[in-house]
C-alpha cells in the first residue's frame, strides 16, 4: 500500500496561501472530453477562468490535451487554482494520458453511453485504473464522477439500464449531452463537491484553510451560467 | 514504475513563456511607436526587457548629482517592487523629477507572473520642473534639465493607461501562445521519454524471459543427450541377445520363433537408429559435433547408401538408381556423409509411392566442389514448407495421425553435418512430381576450418565419446 500522505496530490504553497487542484477528464476517443471543456468555457465567466488551451491536430482530434484554468480567491485570502485537463483519447497516446493523469486530484470519466460503445468504454475505464495505479493514485479514494454522455443518441442505454449500472459502479453518474451543454455543469458540480470533501479530509479545507464547501462551490458556480441546468435551484445567486 | 514528475506540475516563469529575443523586438517597436520607454520584469524582479526612449539625457543629467542618483534608484525600486493588486488595471507612479510611470501586472491563469512598466513620460499638465527636482543640488541647471525634458514625450491624462492596456492585451496573447508552444514541445518530449521508458521495461522483461527459455532449452538438450545414451545401453542388450538366440546359442528355435525374433531385432534396430538421431541432434545443438576427416570414395559411399535403402524400396515397389560415374576422392568425415546420404535416401523412399524411382548421383561443380544428389519422383514439398524442412522436429504434416512416420530429425542432421564440412544443402521440389536434395561439399580439405571450435578441455572430455579429432 502506498502511503497516502506521501502521495498528497494537491499542490500547496502555504506561504502564498495557494491551492492548485488538478482535474482530469478521462475517457475513450471521441467520447466528448474536449466538448465538455468547450461547453464549460462558454458557461464560465472570464473573471474566474483563463483561455481554453487546445493542442489538437488538423482533424480536430485532441493530440495532447486541453487545459482550462479556473481560479478564485476565498474570503480568507486563499488563492485556489483549478486546472481542468482532458487526456487524448486515441489509443496511441497512452504515455501522454499517463503524464496528464499524474498528480490528479479528481477525475471525470466521460463515457459514451451508446450500447455499441460499452466495450470500448470498459476498456478505457480499466486503462484509467491502470494508469492511476502507475501514478501511485488510488481509485478508491480518488474523487471520480462518471459522465454518461451522448444521451440523445438512439442507441444510448435507457434509464433502467443505468439503474443496473449504478448497482455495480460506485462513482456517481451524471447523464449528459455535452454537445448541447447539457449535464456539463452538473458533472463539474458533482466532481468539485467530491473534490472539496476529499481535500477537506486530507488537508482540512474548512479548519485550516477557512473555506467551507458552500463557499468553495459558490466561488466557481456564482460565475457559471446555470440556465437550463438542474443546479439552477441549488445554487442561490448571491 | 512511477514516471518522473511532469513539467505540467511546475509553475513556469514569464521568461520561459516568451521567446525573449522576439519579444524584445516587439517591445522595441512598440516603445518607439509611442515614444515612451518600456520595461518588463518577471515575478522575481528579473528584468526581461528594457527599452529607453527619450529619457537618456534627462535622467543622465540627474544621475550626475549624488542626491538625484539616490532618489532615482529609490523610484526605480519602488516602480519595480511595490506590490500592485492582481487585476488587469494600470497603476500610476510619480517620479520626483515630475515624470510618471504606469505599471500593470502580467496576469496568467489567475497569477501575477510579472509586471510591465511604461515610462517615464511627462504628464501633459506639467508646467515647470518640480521643486523636488530642482532642489537636489545647489548647482542644478534648471534650464539645461528643461531642455532635456523636451525629448521625453508628453502624454495626456488617461492615455498612458490606455496604451499600456493595449500592450497588455498583446502580451496576453503572446504569453498564451508561448505557453501553448512550450507545453506542446515539452509534452512531446515527455511522451516520447515515457514511451521509451515503457519500451525498455518491456524489453527487459522479454530479455529475462528469453534468457529463461534459453536456459530451459539447454537443460532440455542435456536431458535428451543423457536419456538417449541411457536408452541405448539396454537396447543394445535386447538386440544382442536376440541375435544370439537367432544364431541358436540358446537352443533350437521353431520357424515361428525365428520370425518373431527377426521382428524384435528389426524393430530394435530402427529404435536404435532413432535414438542415435536424437543423440546426434542433441550433440549438434550443444555445439559438440566433431568431424573425423579422411579420404572418402564418394562412389562407394553412394553405392553403400543405395544398398542400405534397397530392401525398403523393393518392398514398396520402387526402383533405386545409383549413377556415381567418375568422381574425385573427398576429404571428409565418411561416417557422417554416409549417414546424410542414408537419411536423404530413406526420406526419398518414404515419400515416393509405388512405381516411382529414387536416384543417387554425384556431379563435379566449378570451384572444385562436389554435389551429391538424391532425387525422387515422390509427393514433393510445397513452397511454403521448403524453408522450414531443415528445422529440428519440423514435419510438413504436423498432425498426430500423420501418413508418414519419423521424428523430424533427419534433415536437420543432414544440414548440420554438411555445414560442419563447410558445405550447404539445397532442395528443389515440385509438388506431385518429386524432390531433389543436393549436398554441395567443398573439394579439398577445407572442412576442418568449419569444425565447431572447442576449448582444449572440452575436446579432451569428449575425445572418448566422439572419436579421434580430425587434423586441426
Amino acid at each position: 500500500m502506498l502511503d497516502c500522505k506521501a502521495r498528497t496530490m494537491v499542490q500547496i504553497n502555504s506561504d502564498a496561501r495557494e491551492l492548485a487542484i488538478k482535474i482530469v477528464y478521462y475517457g475513450p476517443a471521441l467520447s466528448g472530453k474536449t466538448t465538455n471543456l468547450q461547453a464549460l468555457y462558454q458557461k464560465i465567466s472570464p473573471e474566474v477562468r483563463g483561455r481554453l488551451m487546445t493542442l489538437d491536430t488538423k482533424d480536430d482530434r485532441t493530440l495532447f490535451f486541453d487545459m482550462m484554468p479556473v481560479f478564485f480567491k476565498t474570503a480568507a485570502g486563499v488563492k485556489v487554482k483549478l486546472r481542468l485537463y482532458t487526456v487524448p483519447g486515441q489509443v496511441i497516446h497512452e504515455s501522454t494520458r499517463r503524464i496528464v493523469l499524474q498528480g490528479t486530484d479528481a477525475v471525470a470519466f466521460v463515457a459514451d453511453s451508446r450500447r455499441g460503445e460499452a466495450a470500448a468504454t470498459l476498456a478505457y475505464w480499466n486503462n484509467m485504473l491502470k494508469n492511476l495505479e502507475a501514478n501511485g493514485l488510488d481509485y478508491r479514494t480518488l474523487p471520480v464522477v462518471i459522465q454518461l454522455n451522448k444521451r440523445d443518441l438512439p442507441d444510448a442505454r435507457r434509464e433502467d439500464e443505468l439503474g443496473d449500472l449504478r448497482k455495480v459502479i460506485r462513482p456517481p453518474m451524471v447523464p449528459a449531452v455535452a454537445v448541447r451543454g447539457e449535464g456539463v455543469v452538473e458533472t463539474l458540480w458533482a466532481l468539485l463537491t467530491l473534490t472539496y470533501r476529499s481535500l477537506d479530509r486530507s488537508m482540512g479545507l474548512a479548519e485550516r484553510w477557512k473555506v467551507s464547501e458552500r463557499e468553495f462551490l459558490a466561488r466557481v458556480f456564482d460565475h457559471v451560467d446555470l440556465r437550463g441546468t438542474r443546479l439552477q435551484n441549488e445554487v442561490a445567486p448571491r | 514504475m512511477n514516471p518522473a514528475p511532469s513539467f505540467l506540475q511546475q509553475r513556469l516563469p514569464l521568461g520561459d513563456l516568451l521567446d525573449l529575443r522576439a519579444f524584445s523586438e516587439v517591445c522595441q517597436s512598440f516603445a518607439e511607436l509611442y515614444r515612451v520607454g518600456l520595461k518588463v520584469f518577471d515575478e522575481s524582479g528579473n528584468k526581461l526587457v528594457d527599452v529607453k526612449v527619450g529619457n537618456a539625457d534627462f535622467c543622465g543629467y540627474i544621475w550626475t548629482k549624488a542626491s538625484g542618483r539616490e532618489q532615482c534608484v529609490a523610484t526605480v525600486g519602488k516602480v519595480k517592487t511595490t506590490p500592485v493588486e492582481e487585476v488587469a488595471k494600470a497603476v500610476t507612479f510619480a517620479c520626483f523629477s515630475g515624470c510618471r510611470y504606469v505599471v500593470q501586472p502580467v496576469l496568467h491563469e489567475g497569477d501575477a507572473i510579472g509586471r510591465v512598466v511604461f515610462g517615464p513620460f511627462v504628464p501633459e499638465d506639467l508646467a515647470e520642473l518640480p521643486a523636488s527636482l530642482t532642489g537636489i543640488a545647489a548647482d542644478f541647471d534648471a534650464a539645461q534639465a528643461a531642455s532635456y525634458l523636451k525629448k521625453i514625450r508628453r502624454v495626456p491624462p488617461g492615455t498612458a493607461e490606455k496604451i499600456l492596456n493595449h500592450f497588455m492585451d498583446l502580451l496576453d496573447v503572446m504569453v498564451f501562445t508561448g505557453h501553448k508552444n512550450l507545453i506542446a514541445a515539452k509534452l512531446h518530449i515527455e511522451a516520447v521519454q515515457e514511451s521509451y521508458r515503457e519500451l525498455q521495461e518491456k524489453n527487459r522483461l522479454l530479455e529475462e524471459n528469453f534468457q529463461r527459455l534459453k536456459e530451459l532449452d539447454r537443460l532440455k538438450s542435456n536431458f535428451i543427450a543423457t536419456m538417449s545414451h541411457e536408452l541405448r545401453t539396454p537396447l543394445t542388450s535386447v538386440i544382442g541377445y536376440s541375435e544370439m538366440m537367432l544364431e541358436g546359442l540358446g537352443g533350437t528355435l521353431t520357424d515361428e520363433q525365428r520370425e518373431y525374433l527377426g521382428i524384435i531385432m528389426e524393430k530394435g534396430e530402427s529404435l536404435l537408429h532413432l535414438i542415435t538421431s536424437i543423440l546426434d541432434i542433441s550433440k549438434i545443438e550443444a555445439g559438440r559435433v566433431r568431424l573425423v576427416l579422411g579420404e572418402v570414395d564418394v562412389g562407394q559411399l553412394l553405392r553403400d547408401a543405395a544398398a542400405t535403402v534397397l530392401p525398403a524400396a523393393r518392398k514398396k515397389g520402387l526402383q533405386v538408381l545409383c549413377e556415381p560415374g567418375q568422381l574425385p576422392r573427398l576429404h571428409a568425415d565418411r561416417e557422417k556423409l554416409r549417414q546424410c546420404l542414408i537419411n536423404l535416401a530413406s526420406n526419398a523412399v518414404k515419400f515416393t509411392p509405388a512405381g516411382g524411382k529414387v536416384t543417387l548421383a554425384a556431379e563435379v561443380l566449378p570451384g572444385e566442389r562436389l554435389a551429391l544428389r538424391v532425387a525422387d519422383s515422390g509427393v514433393g514439398i510445397a513452397a511454403e514448407h521448403l524453408k522450414r524442412i531443415f528445422d529440428v522436429f519440423y514435419q510438413v504434416d504436423g498432425s498426430t495421425t500423420r501418413e508418414y512416420g519419423g521424428a523430424g530429425l533427419g534433415l536437420a542432421i543432414v544440414k548440420s553435418f554438411v555445414e560442419a564440412h563447410g558445405g550447404e544443402v539445397k532442395v528443389a521440389s515440385t509438388p506431385g512430381q518429386g524432390s531433389t536434395f543436393s549436398m554441395i561439399l567443398p573439394g579439398h580439405g577445407r572442412a576442418e576450418l568449419a569444425v565447431t571450435p572447442l576449448t582444449p578441455d572440452q575436446a579432451a572430455g569428449q575425445a572418448g565419446q566422439a572419436g579421434p579429432a580430425g587434423p586441426a
